[in-house]
């Protein structure tokens, strides 16, 4: 499902994708690891996703990880996803706030 | 152990086959998690024992068959929510419930405690024939010829790990009713049956085929009018498996039955149905009266005994407490037993979410259930809960019972009884959220009496295209689009799902979140200021036509 | 090719394999090939000569060679082998075994593990609904399993 990378000034990519055995959406960071926090996230250029990507697919069963693809973000911090689906990903469904992903433990 | 009311009793062969699923299902989990299975191997077959991936987690789908529980079986439910989830589950629009913060991980645990109690998850998602769904007030209805949940369980068992149709084009919706009054969406459906008395006893079925919602609303045709018991299973053997030969499978969103019927025509699918059935061994799929029996034996009736003085009970009681009296009103049905009534409990407070209940909640709900309804407990297509067999002095007793757990909101069939899907917050496949926005329709009609003046007007919302708020069927309908990531609601007048179902029109251009629950504000007060004599929304709407609400909606201040 | 063998029948090798439409030609194959596409009745004509019915699946997630079994036993009665190949999965084996097919040619990956469709064979007691297999009554009800 690869489509063409538009990104606006002041935006980046970050990878993502949901962990295998607990489905919980994680966020691929600068060490190669995933993380359940958007804050750890690498943000990369469309060049350099594109290979980070393709790696992160191919490590995915090793990773444990489903799903992986690219997401545009705010290049803020923590980065802010450009798309309320994203958005919701990252904190975490908006009728339960008790489960914000940055409050929980 | 006694029978239980209302649902088909297990024996230990159901049981044993209930742990060969779960140890299949195990095996499933293990071999994806070893690499054997691709995610994409194990997505088909995890999806047919109903385990999602969502936005952020894994969401197990529990069946309810024909929307019929025991209190032991829900107390279950409860137990699983508090500790495999986040303290509260979701009653679906098929009658089912579903669990969203589920680990894969756990998931074999969660069916083995779900098959102590006989339940299970087999079918409720994939291409293959789903839950069967049934009328929510069966065996108990006034207005009901045939109770049809013996037959609903018949095609339980039938449709269990089919092996020629567990590989269908698409996903496949049975729904049996056996009232004249249809309260199923039968025509909605993949397959909608309805059942009456035939003359030797033994009921026939009226078959509609190829209705449905999602991507493209088609009202179901009648395929046949009067198939007899023992043809039933034969018929629908040979149904299915023109679609499985003939259906599309280069396309999803083309590739359930109603395309199929659609492209060829209702009377090519009939012939072609009968030519099946010409070729079948029709003794071999024969449905024996014994077999019939058999099942029908391990369900328990009640035993409906009510003192004489019931009905004038509970009119006394109404008299003298108006808010219980409103209650009475809006969420409760006639029963066939004159001592009995049959009462539904709103999971649609105001403001809150639609089908959701905490573990409390349903705890006490199976509590309640045992004391004031045989331990019966049904599950509505309009995400509600229904007690079946209520004896009428005693309703006001289970009253106050919900009250102490916010069960009491007297609002079903009326605006606030709104059905929504779980939408952008849980869903992978959404494109907004259906929550927020049902919520905060919720919190402005949240006035009873408000809610009773405007009278029977049902909002469906889905959160995309998929439609499983059923948008299309809604009185007024609401389909979340994304707009350049912005969501954007496209409003529908004149959907309903009863008898005489019909797709609701689309008003006109979608409308931005902050304005929609204001446009939907203006289409009520235009229905409250032109509506005549008893005249609902749907009879305004019909008879006034649709320019003036469309202009009440897009009107601009 | 590693063949398996879903019931009774030992699976037979056939040098030549050829497509529906090729039978009117080929007076000596024994062995055809349908596509999921194909009907079964087109093979009608040869049901005398033919040994063989190969179905392949283009995915596991296309279930028409279900029904093209089913179809093949119970509509033309035939009553020689039907082998499924393809993209297939041991977790269909016992469909596949109820709808009339007798043999599988062996995915090449891990799913193509004799023990896997072994297991799965032997996985469900009973079933709930009428195979092209002989069955008897288990308990009253809908209930069967393979006669012995």
């Amino acid at each position: 499902m690869k489509r063409p990378v538009r990104l606006e000034p002041g935006q980046k990519l970050v990878l993502t994708a949901n962990r295998l055995l607990d489905g919980r959406t994680v966020w691929w960071g600068a060490d190669g690891t995933w993380d359940l926090h958007i804050g750890r996230a690498a943000l990369l250029d469309a060049n350099d996703a594109e290979a980070a990507l393709s790696r992160a697919v191919e490590q995915a069963q090793h990773d444990g990880v489903v799903g992986v693809y690219d997401a545009a973000v705010k290049a803020v911090t923590p980065p802010e996803p450009v798309t309320v689906r994203e958005k919701i990903r990252a904190y975490g469904p908006t009728v339960h706030p008790e489960f914000a992903v940055e409050t929980e433990q | 152990m006694s029978l239980p009311v209302g649902h088909y009793q297990y024996d230990r062969i159901d049981r044993d086959f209930l742990q060969a699923r779960i140890a299949e299902f195990e095996g499933q989990v293990n071999r994806r998690l070893d690499g054997t299975l691709s995610e994409d191997e194990f997505k088909p077959l995890r999806l047919m024992n109903g385990l999602y991936l969502q936005l952020h987690a894994y969401m197990l789908r529990v069946a309810i068959p024909y929307g019929i529980l025991d209190s032991r079986q829900l107390r279950k439910l409860g137990e699983i929510a508090r500790r495999y989830d986040r303290d509260y589950g979701h009653f679906t629009t098929r009658q089912n419930i579903q669990f969203n913060w589920i680990r894969l991980e756990d998931t074999p645990a969660i069916l083995r405690e779900l098959a102590e109690v006989d339940m299970h998850a087999i079918q409720t998602s994939g291409n293959c024939i789903r839950n069967v769904t049934a009328d929510e007030y069966a065996g108990a209805a006034a207005d009901e010829l045939v109770d049809p949940r013996v037959h609903a369980e018949i095609l339980r068992q039938w449709s269990t790990l089919h092996p020629e149709f567990t590989f269908l084009p698409r996903k496949f919706k049975i729904a049996i009713s056996g009232s004249p009054n249809d309260r199923v969406a039968a025509r909605f459906h993949d397959i909608g049956i309805l059942a009456r008395p035939g003359e030797d006893g033994a009921p026939v079925f009226r078959i509609f085929v190829g209705g449905g919602l999602g991507r493209t609303p088609i009202i179901g045709e009648e395929l046949f009018d009067s198939v007899r018991e023992e043809h039933l299973l034969a018929t629908l053997e040979a149904i299915v498996r023109v679609y499985n030969a003939h259906g599309r499978r280069d396309n999803i969103y083309k590739a359930r039955i109603k395309i199929l019927v659609q492209a060829i025509g209702v009377e090519a699918y009939r012939e072609a149905v009968e030519a099946e059935l010409a070729q079948m061994d029709l003794e071999r799929y024969r449905l024996t009266p014994e077999a019939v029996a058999a099942i029908r034996s391990r369900f328990a009736v009640p035993l409906l005994e009510a003192p004489s003085d019931a009905d004038a009970v509970l009119a006394e009681q109404r008299r003298a407490d108006p808010i219980f009296d409103r209650w009475v009103r809006s969420n409760t049905h006639v029963h066939r037993d004159p001592g009995h009534i049959i009462a539904t409990i709103s999971l649609k407070p105001a403001g809150g979410i639609p089908g959701d209940a905490t573990s409390a909640q349903i705890g006490r709900l199976a509590d309640l259930a045992d004391a004031y309804s045989f331990g019966e407990i049904r599950i509505t297509h309009l995400q509600n809960v229904v007690l079946g067999h209520v004896r009428k002095d005693r309703l006001r007793d289970l009253w106050l019972g919900l009250a102490e757990v916010g069960l009491a909101e007297a609002n079903i069939g009326l605006i606030g009884d709104i059905v929504a899907c779980p939408g952008l917050d849980y869903c992978a496949l959404a494109n907004a959220r259906s929550i927020p926005i049902a919520q905060k329709l919720g919190a402005r009609f949240a006035d009873t009496a408000l809610q009773a003046e405007i009278g029977a007007l049902r909002i469906n919302i889905s959160g995309c295209i998929n439609a499983c708020g059923h948008h299309h069927a809604g009185h007024i309908g609401l389909l979340g689009v994304d707009k350049r990531g912005e969501e954007f609601f496209q409003l529908t007048v004149g959907g309903r799902a009863e008898n005489g179902a019909a797709i609701g029109m689309i008003l006109g251009a979608a409308l931005p979140e902050d304005e929609t629950v204001d446009a939907i504000a203006r289409l009520v007060d235009c229905y409250l200021g032109r509506r005549e004599g008893g005249e609902t929304f749907l009879d305004t709407l019909t008879r006034l036509g649709h320019e003036p609400f469309r202009e009440a909606a897009y009107e601009t201040v | 090719m590693k063949l398996f063998e879903l019931g009774e029948r030992t699976a037979q090798v056939h040098d030549v394999l050829v497509t529906v439409a090729e039978l009117a030609d080929r007076d000596d194959a024994r062995a055809v090939l349908l596509e999921s596409a194909d009907d079964p009745a087109l093979v009608k004509p040869y049901l005398n000569r033919l040994e063989l019915v190969v179905l392949r699946f283009p995915i596991f997630r296309d279930g028409r060679g279900f029904t093209q079994a089913r179809e093949l036993r119970e509509y033309l009665r035939f009553s020689g082998e039907i082998r499924a190949e393809g993209h297939i999965l041991p977790d269909q084996a016992a469909f596949l075994r109820r709808c009339g097919v007798d043999s599988v040619v062996l995915p090449k990956n891990g799913n193509g593990d004799p023990a896997l469709w072994e297991k799965q064979l032997r996985q469900f007691p009973v079933a709930y609904q009428r195979s092209v297999l002989p069955e008897w009554s288990v308990g009253p009800g809908l209930r069967v399993e393979e006669a012995s």
